[in-house]
């Protein structure tokens, strides 16, 4: 396992679109994580320059509301990829364990979780994530969950046929034989070797996640509270002619961290099927 | 054929079944009294609205709103609208119409351009081209659909004029025959190379990848190797190979289609589903959220049936008795 | 006549940068109506060199250097038209994999059909099925198989199969790449009788690629020894497997169980392992390895001579006597 690991880890180094996606990813945390200090403005703060077009004051200009785009777009980075990365890791955990217990336990569990997992399978996942927002909230943290609750369907496929293949080696045969109790087993041996192939589709899911909660920002279901790439686009739309840079650049922010994760996701996967699991 | 199909059919309705319940719950555990909405804010009567939360059902337990409500369905009833007193049937069909239109277009067109530009790449693997094109999908596939729509309103339509904003004909006009053909297409033009432009990165890498594995076959050098000529081995042994995950993804997409294109059809103002879904949320109209959830289930269901019907018949290791 | 002669054939794969040399200097003469067997261990080049032969590698990433000549007539110079003309015609190839040789969506007589149709482009459908199935029943095939798909077809039907579709043109150079690996014993032992007998029938001279000196020693008249991309030792098969003369071919012959039965010694296996082809030893190839080897085999290559009894080796202490 911890072999496995390092040769991973060295051929993921090895790889141009996972490195390019990490200097991606490194500018992208930076951003998010000194937006106070980054940005030349207050992004809350409402002032007498309405739709200012790009300028020395105002790099990216200023929307309707005289706020500085620049700073609006650095805040929302924080935003995209806390809401990308927890509902994508929510999905990962559930996806994980669903998958998990349905393929090492298979049988009777794998019946009622394998038909769980297809019966989700065909739920249309946007139209439930708008049901939900629209009807219970949409503050922030409700955004995430139901995202997180939608987009574990593929986590729990790979994971299963993860757990039916490793389930199958001796080692885990052993430890069957030695006593050691299913759960154990799971959690130690079938989730941290199957893991790999999770890694990957979290890593795209948080692209995917990223992209989920635009669409609903732009729909107008977005937390009103807080400043989001989607929603600058939604305010931005009705001055696409007088102010194009609003919606132009909020898209642009967009696009480079779901390509980002993309790369680093796309990089995972490639490594993982050629070499790692011929062995 | 005939049990496995049965059996296939069965196993669909149960899940749309499921589906509905589970959909029921949720709506149903939403804090907010949709009659009190339709009412309004102001001057609230509380007689009125005892008496409409009767009429419509609401004051029932939840349970038996559900089994009225499957009840009426198999009687061909989905209800009747709190917002607008139609009932739900028929909005839905005056609204898929429209819908359908755009899907359809937009489906068929990402289906051959992107299965297209994916087997010419595949054919010129590490041409100029073939990573070129590969760098575009990236970026579309990354790109959010309601962004590509307003930027080609910003382009083509505000800018320069070549195609109308929003809608799917021209009101004042009102042509007819013909005519009216030609201005639903113009209208058409814009939302459906927005919802294309997402879809043919799926389209390419799926053809690209399948039809580069099924190239490097063995039978393929069998072929080769008995002199016939590239083109033919393409033409008859490899599409035909490589068609199948292509079909898939287009029966799944297919299967989506109603829901689909909701966020393209937002941007342009586009009469179909997905405006009318939207506005339903906002008014929380739960028989027509139902109705229209309810429509979403059932195409999923078909459509996977029938892509498994197809797919049999495309490939014959695929036994008709067993299934998957 | 020779029916096929290789003249100095070498083979290198160009890949990130490092050259390959997969193949080196290789010359040989197969005698019409005699067998020939190339062995190796894997990744000695048995494959690489029949594709090169073939014209079946990826000019992109390979070059292949020397001469190929087929009834005197260079393979490798030949225009694609005169290639595909003699492809399947005169030589044709049964792969180890006999269910990939074959596309899984189409039935197997459809398939084969095609590959006659190549050639004979004026055959009517009647008259290709007539042949397929005559073909069928040379190898104790069934008829019926005509309309059946691979997957529906046990191991040692595909293979009969691969063996079946290699004749369907009459060639007369038949090449199998491990064509009865997969197979069991009896099955295999069957299928080699039967490929005798046609051979005999037909005037078909075969070349036999593989592992297992037990089918080498059962069905070819000569064999070849392949190590690292170089040809080691060659001549009639009672011979060389009998008293080899190379080093490595006794090491071969000690470490494989069937030839030493009425011995008591312990198998023996050769230590070490194949070398770098990217990195090949300026001296002999197998010098590393070599029990006998000494400064001269580590600084220049053995040349390809011949000893008593038409037999060839490449190897400065041949015979165990110093030759030099």
């Amino acid at each position: 396992m911890k072999k496995n690991f390092e040769k991973f880890k060295q051929a993921l180094y090895g790889n141009t679109q996972f490195k390019v996606g990490l200097v991606m990813l490194a500018i992208l945390l930076f951003i998010a994580l000194f937006a106070g200090v980054l940005s030349p403005y207050d992004p809350y703060k409402l002032s007498e320059d309405l739709l200012v077009s790009p300028s020395s004051s105002h790099p990216l200009g200023t929307d309707n509301l005289g706020r500085d785009l620049l700073s609006m777009l650095f805040y929302g980075a924080k935003v995209s990829l806390l809401v990308g990365t927890i509902s994508a890791l929510i999905a990962a955990v559930i996806g994980t364990l669903l998958g998990g217990v349905a393929g090492f336990f298979g049988g009777k569990v794998d019946m009622i979780f394998g038909g769980f997992i297809n019966i989700f399978m065909m739920m249309p996942t946007f139209f439930l994530i708008l049901i939900v927002v629209a009807l219970f909230g949409s503050g922030m943290l409700k955004v995430m969950i139901v995202i997180g609750l939608t987009s574990w369907v593929g986590n729990a496929k790979l994971m299963r046929a993860q757990a039916l293949s490793i389930k199958e080696r001796t080692y885990i045969k052993s430890a069957e034989s030695i006593g050691e109790s299913k759960l154990k087993i799971l959690f130690r041996h079938i989730i941290p070797n199957g893991i790999f192939p999770i890694i990957a589709n979290t890593t795209m899911g948080v692209a995917s996640a990223i992209l989920t909660e635009s669409s609903l920002a732009f729909l107008g279901l977005g937390d009103p509270n807080i400043i989001s790439w989607g929603q600058i686009i939604q305010n931005g739309k009705s001055y696409l002619l007088t102010g194009w840079w609003i919606c132009v650049f909020a898209g642009l922010a967009i696009i480079y961290t779901v390509i980002t994760f993309y790369l680093l996701g796309d990089g995972i996967n490639r490594i993982l099927s050629p070499k790692l699991r011929s062995r | 054929m005939k049990s496995y199909l049965g059996k296939r059919i069965v196993t669909a309705v149960l899940c749309v079944f499921l589906a509905l319940l589970f959909n029921f719950i949720i709506i149903h555990a939403a804090p907010g009294n949709p009659i009190r909405i339709l009412a309004g804010t102001d001057s609230v009567n509380e007689e009125m609205i005892a008496e409409l939360t009767q009429k419509y059902g609401l004051d029932q337990p939840a349970y038996i709103q559900f089994f009225r409500y499957v009840g009426n369905l198999f009687k061909g009833d989905m209800g009747v609208s709190i917002y607008t007193g139609q009932p739900v049937a028929d909005e839905i069909i005056s609204k898929l119409g429209p819908t359908l239109l755009l899907c359809l277009t937009s489906s068929i067109i990402a289906l051959i351009l992107g299965t297209l530009l994916g087997i010419f790449c595949a054919r010129h693997v590490g041409s100029a081209l073939d990573s070129f094109l590969g760098s575009i999908s990236y970026l579309f596939d990354s790109t959010p659909s309601f962004w590509l729509g307003l930027m080609l309103i910003l382009v083509f339509a505000s800018t320069l004029h070549l195609f109308p904003t929003a809608g799917m004909f021209n009101v004042r006009q009102n042509a007819e025959g013909f005519a009216r053909v030609v201005d639903v297409l113009y209208h058409l033009v814009l939302p459906s190379t927005a919802l294309s432009l997402t879809l043919i990165p799926y389209y390419f890498r799926i053809a690209r990848t399948s039809v580069i594995q099924v190239g490097n076959e063995d039978f393929i050098t069998t072929l080769r190797g008995a002199g016939m000529r590239e083109d033919r081995i393409y033409r008859k042994y490899v599409f035909r190979n490589a068609i199948l995950p292509v079909v898939t993804v287009f029966g799944i997409q297919l299967a989506y289609i109603v829901s689909g294109s909701a966020i393209v059809e937002i941007v342009f103002s586009w009469p179909g589903m997905g405006s009318y879904m939207m506005t339903a949320i906002s008014r929380r109209d739960y028989p027509t959220l139902m109705g229209i959830y309810l429509v979403i289930s059932i195409s999923v269901a078909v459509m996977m049936i029938v892509v498994d019907v197809v797919y049999t018949y495309l490939d014959p290791r695929i036994s008709r008795s067993e299934g998957k | 006549m020779a029916i096929l002669s290789l003249r100095d054939v070498s083979v290198t794969y160009r890949s990130s940068g490092k050259e390959v040399h997969a193949i080196n200097n290789i010359s040989l003469d197969v005698e019409e109506n005699e067998s020939l067997g190339i062995v190796g261990e894997s990744g000695s080049g048995k494959t690489t060199l029949i594709m090169a032969v073939l014209r079946l590698l990826n000019t992109k990433t390979t070059d292949v250097t020397g001469e190929a000549l087929l009834k005197g007539e260079d393979i490798f110079q030949m225009t694609p038209e005169r290639l595909s003309e003699i492809r399947w015609t005169e030589m044709a190839i049964v792969f180890q994999k006999a269910l990939n040789a074959l596309s899984p969506v189409h039935t197997v007589g459809r398939f084969i059909g095609d590959i006659y149709r190549v050639h004979k482009p004026e055959a009517t459908k009647e008259e290709i099925r007539s042949v397929v199935e005559e073909t069928f029943e040379l190898v104790n095939l069934p008829k019926r198989i005509f309309k059946l798909y691979p997957h529906e077809l046990s191991g040692g039907m595909l293979q009969r199969v691969s063996i079946a579709m290699s004749l369907i043109l009459d060639p007369s150079l038949l090449i199998m790449d491990e064509a009865t690996t997969a197979l069991d014993v009896v099955t295999q032992n069957q299928i080699l009788e039967e490929i005798k007998r046609l051979e005999e029938q037909k005037g078909i001279t075969r070349i036999m690629i593989t592992h297992d000196m037990s089918v080498v020693a059962s069905s070819c008249k000569k064999v070849a020894v392949l190590y690292a991309g170089s040809l080691m030792e060659s001549g009639p098969t009672e011979k060389v497997l009998v008293e080899p003369i190379h080093p490595y071919t006794q090491g071969l012959v000690e470490s494989f169980p069937t030839f030493k039965t009425d011995t008591h010694e312990p198998l023996k296996s050769i230590p070490g392992s194949l070398p770098d082809l990217a990195n090949l030893p300026a001296g002999c190839v197998f010098a590393p390895r070599c029990p006998k080897a000494s400064d001269i085999c580590f600084n220049s290559k053995p040349e390809m001579k011949d000893y008593p009894g038409n037999r060839k080796a490449a190897c400065f202490f041949a015979g165990g006597s110093n030759n030099e």
